[in-house]
């Protein structure tokens, strides 16, 4: 008789109703644990929440199970379910991703700069709308939690800044977009669902036919269904590449459908998911929790307690083999196609239309990104009702 | 007297065996399917089962996720019981959960009264909720099935336009406003509340009402025989809307469950989420509890053991939680075939 072997440690990742195979938001928290995982000889367990009614249970079942040492939660939506299960069982490591649970010894709350992000992609998408002679970019957003105001101001905010810079640059006001009246540049789309893909396709549409050169994914999985907008309106054109342009979110989607995805929005959860654990691992976790009032945020150039930590980047033609992979694990746990073409077209397609896009565009993106470096404070972000309100009523 | 009482004894027992085969089978098929995606369905099962019902936080949950469909599957039972097919229990039961909502989330009374006012308004507006249904039958012949498919529709669209806006929170736009302290049902533990009392006294009381008053002997007379009711001088109209009432108490009761008696958000998701299908789900429940309010209390329990449990198979065993539902969808059917088939025949026979 061979003894059993010793249990192995886990760390467990719970899904809001987003679940798994977004290709974003969910999908990038397994990435997270899953590297985790293989990094310090730990397993993965994973609890996907098919309704509101899962969350406690979910949490409760990571958390009640002794080989579990930090149990994550994927989303905003999980923070009472948090604050509850995390009260009950105080011994246990956890960490949230979004949601905002300060002053508990055993939580980190993981909290992202998407605004300055959203910042650079809006500035991308109206200097691309003033390079094809666009009247207006788009976001489609999800339900409307606080979290998504950042995405939705950074975005206005954003293509604001880059319309000056072009002005600047060039001594006269961007063609076509700048024609239109500010508060009617940005195209936006609250669809009230993280799940409805359909939602997704018909506000994308809706936002296509009103001329927006790109619309900027902000749903997670209803990326799907901008994606299909899209090639719906470039097939019967015999279009190969945008635009119109969508633009990924969470996760570089760029490969999804290469040539039509101008960028992505990088915002790293899995980054998130790492660094808990690699904390927890090291036994530095509740330390770190308690030097921060159990907020880490994650930004660009950003610090924790002393260690760098890039949470937010807009996708480069170098980080995209590191996605691809996602792709590939997604066939093997759906088992249906989810690549559109071999990784090596991907990369030529997505290079190729890169280069496509004048150099200045991308250039005034780069001079964005250092300005955010050198101010943090540049890019207004918007977290509470009246701020929103402030921005919407000049950016509309 | 001897074969009376074996005739007591078999009608006892009969239900019982068919309940018995119909999980066999359910459990046999749920087996294949796993077997055919390579898991081991004794230790998915043993999982489930442990996860459910092995121990006491797993019993408090399945308990919470039992709790609304026990009120659910009265709305389906009493119509069956007037031979109609009332499947507007989920509507009804959304607006039981706006109305507890408003009740708790937006009215200050002391911490006794609040719960008890807060689910007796639910109840009622759920029970309004049904009343066209009922006088459209009853007035026009119009087929409940249809018009109860339409009023869930115009429920979820209002109570999802109503806590959007004007009971919407402010900075949690992902959910209404919640009942505040005094109108919660206390925690028993886990994601239990005192609520499942209040559901199950309720469920008691329905069959008090089916088996010792007149109203409830009109019912199931009109139910199984309407012939020999109209010759008994047997009001149809009366039954109907009786049960149509009774159903709609019982699903504005269930919603009321998931606002005042849930944590940990005490109040409806702006997607409706935490409501959504348990109105549906109480059809199931209904049919595997023979259509009886006290079998639908066991029923529930079983059914919640399933919703529970279930997350057990994905993470003990690695099952895929899509297959996950797909097998407790299976069990569903099997063991609601009896009653199924028993409702079949009776129409045919009548």
């Amino acid at each position: 008789m061979t003894p059993p072997p010793a249990p192995v440690k886990k760390i467990a990742v719970v899904s809001d109703i987003g679940g798994r195979g977004d290709l974003s938001f969910n999908d990038m928290g397994f990435k997270g644990g899953d590297e985790a995982a293989k990094a310090f000889g730990l397993q993965m367990v994973e609890l996907i929440s098919k309704s509101e009614a899962d969350y406690v249970p979910n949490l409760e079942t990571a958390a009640k199970d002794n080989d579990v040492i930090l149990t994550v939660g994927i989303g905003f939506l999980l923070t009472d379910a948090m604050i509850d299960v995390a009260t009950r069982y105080p011994d246990k490591d956890f960490a949230i991703i979004d949601g905002y649970v300060p002053d508990m010894p055993n939580v980190m709350s993981i909290l992202y700069e998407e605004h300055k992000g959203s910042a650079i992609v809006g500035a991308l998408a109206a200097l691309v709308a003033a390079n094809y002679g666009y009247s207006h970019i788009g976001v489609v957003l999800g339900i409307e939690i606080p979290v998504l105001w950042k995405f939705e101001i950074g975005y206005k905010w954003g293509a604001d800044w880059a319309l000056k810079w072009y002005e600047t640059k060039f001594g006269k006001p961007a063609p076509v977009i700048a024609d239109t009246p500010v508060k009617e540049r940005v195209l936006w789309t609250y669809t009230g669902t993280f799940s409805d893909i359909t939602k997704g396709y018909e506000a994308a549409k809706a936002q296509i036919a009103q001329n927006a050169v790109a619309v900027y994914n902000v749903a997670g999985p209803l990326g799907l269904g901008l994606n299909q907008a899209v090639q719906e309106y470039a097939t019967p054109r015999g279009l190969t590449q945008g635009p119109p342009f969508w633009i990924g979110v969470d996760a570089n989607q760029d490969w999804i459908n290469p040539g039509f995805v101008l960028a992505s929005m990088m915002k790293r959860v899995d980054r998130g998911v790492y660094f808990a654990t690699q904390l927890v691992v090291e036994g530095k976790f509740r330390q770190v929790v308690a030097d921060n009032n159990g907020i880490v945020i994650l930004g660009i150039g950003t610090t924790v307690s002393g260690i760098d930590i890039t949470g937010i980047s807009v996708s480069t033609l170098a980080d995209l083999d590191e996605f691809i992979q996602m792709g590939v694990n997604a066939e093997q746990l759906t088992g249906k196609k989810v690549l559109p073409m071999s990784p090596d077209e991907i990369k030529a397609k997505v290079s190729a239309m890169r280069s496509s896009i004048p150099s200045w565009v991308w250039d005034a993106a780069a001079e964005l990104e250092s300005a955010i470096r050198s101010d943090p404070n540049l890019v207004p972000y918007a977290g509470t009702q009246d701020v929103v309100d402030q921005w919407r009523a000049i950016l509309g | 007297m001897g074969t009376r009482t074996s005739n007591r004894l078999a009608a006892f027992i009969r239900p019982i065996t068919e309940s018995a085969v119909a999980v066999a089978i359910g459990l046999i098929v749920g087996a294949f399917l796993m077997l055919a995606f390579g898991y081991d369905p004794i230790r998915a099962y043993a999982a489930m089962f442990a996860g459910a019902f092995g121990s006491t936080s797993g019993i408090l949950e399945s308990l919470a996720f039992a709790t609304p469909l026990m009120a659910t599957a009265v709305t389906f039972a009493v119509g069956v019981r007037a031979s109609l097919f009332n499947i507007g229990a989920e509507g009804q039961m959304y607006i039981g959960a706006l109305a507890a909502t408003v009740v708790g989330g937006t009215i200050l009374m002391p911490a006794g009264v609040h719960p008890i006012v807060a689910t007796i308004v639910a109840m009622c507006c759920g029970a309004l909720w049904a009343l066209p249904a009922a006088l459209l039958k009853t007035w026009r012949g119009v087929h409940e099935v249809v018009s109860t498919i339409m009023l869930n529709w115009i429920a979820f669209w209002f109570v999802t336009f109503l806590i959007r806006t004007y009971f919407a929170e402010p900075g949690r736009a992902e959910r209404a406003i919640p009942a505040v302290a005094t109108a919660r049902y206390p925690v028993i533990g886990g994601t239990l509340t005192a609520m499942i009392f209040v559901v199950v006294i309720f469920c008691i009381a329905v069959t008090i009402l089916l088996w010792r008053t007149g109203i409830g002997f009109e019912l199931r007379l009109v139910g199984d025989n309407p012939e020999a009711a109209k010759y008994a001088g047997a009001s149809s109209s009366r039954a109907i809307l009786t049960s149509f009432v009774v159903g709609g108490l019982a699903a504005g009761l269930a919603g009321a469950s998931q606002v005042l008696g849930r944590p940990p958000s005490w109040t409806i998701y702006a997607t409706l989420g935490n409501l959504l299908n348990l109105g549906f789900d109480g059809i199931g429940v209904a049919l595997i509890g023979m259509n009886h309010p006290i079998g639908g209390i066991f029923a529930a329990i079983f059914y919640g053991g399933l919703a529970h449990g279930g997350r057990f198979m994905e993470y003990n065993v690695g099952v895929a939680s899509e297959l996950v539902d797909a097998i407790n969808g299976i069990i569903v059917i099997a063991l609601s075939m009896p009653e199924v088939i028993r409702i079949i025949r009776r129409r045919r026979e009548s």
